[in-house]
């Protein structure tokens, strides 16, 4: 695997700030971030449910495979080179059912938890 | 030769002893762990082995120099081996700290090279069909 697609909502602002600090982080794998719904990320995953990417955050790798919600940030740590050990951690069978619970829930109040992001990612 | 000079190459001889002794240990150990980092690129585990090593010495000899002087007054032989016990022991704790540290670079650079070749933490929900972005993408 050598690049992830992030699919992220452009409008919400926690989204967007998690979007710049992970453009930020030193990688192993590449990521090319796009809008839910977008014209290029309708073309390029036809068969995708693309009503549920707008749930939740959806990351697809280079073969095709889909990480949604909780996955979707594991895959994202994944691709980080301080976080990599962090996703193993967090997926295992003890931590990944609180994951979900915390990544689903962040997820529903996501335009509400933008002063959250400013705390913790900072930027204006 | 009196008791204070005795003492002091009593000191030198063991501390030196000591350092070869844990630097060759190192060296020997260490260089398995270096090639498995490396993904068996030997000449490159040997040469960062060869380096560690040599960094080692130069602050085990660097201490053992420096801590050289003994502060009271030697006369005796009892006060002799007294001094010598609290040299050589300090001598011996740095080297088990430096040793420790050692171990945990190598453990460090080990597994670096482990977590940068491992597999994803989790298997997709499922494979959907990809098309190449679009070629008049604005």
């Amino acid at each position: 695997m050598r690049q992830l697609t992030v699919l992220y909502d452009p409008e919400c602002g926690l989204c967007r700030r998690v979007r710049e600090w992970l453009v930020e982080q030193p990688k192993y794998i590449e990521l090319v971030f796009m809008a839910v719904k977008s014209e290029e990320a309708l073309f390029r995953y036809p068969q995708l449910d693309h009503a549920l990417t707008q749930k939740d955050v959806t990351v697809i790798g280079d073969d095709g495979g889909v990480y949604w919600g909780a996955k979707a940030w594991l895959m994202c740590l994944w691709a980080l080179r301080q976080y990599r050990e962090w996703s193993y951690r967090l997926s295992t069978p003890e931590l990944l059912p609180t994951a979900r619970r915390v990544v689903s829930m962040i997820s529903q109040h996501r335009y509400r938890l933008e002063g959250l992001g400013k705390v913790f990612l900072g930027g204006s | 030769m009196n008791v204070v000079v005795t003492t002091y190459l009593v000191y030198l001889a063991i501390s030196i002893g000591l350092t070869v002794w844990v630097a060759q240990t190192l060296f020997k150990n260490g260089r398995v762990f270096l090639v498995d980092a490396f993904h068996g690129n030997e000449p490159l585990a040997d040469s960062v082995n060869h380096l560690l090593v040599v960094g080692f010495y130069l602050i085990n000899l660097g201490y053992v120099s420096l801590a050289l002087q003994m502060g009271n007054e030697i006369s005796t032989t009892t006060q002799s081996i007294e001094a010598l016990s609290w040299k050589v022991g300090l001598v011996l704790l740095v080297l088990g700290g430096m040793h420790f540290f050692n171990l945990l670079i190598f453990s460090r650079m080990r597994r670096r090279s482990v977590v940068r070749n491992a597999p994803p933490p989790v298997a997709p929900d499922h494979y959907t069909v990809t098309r190449g972005p679009q070629t008049c993408a604005s």
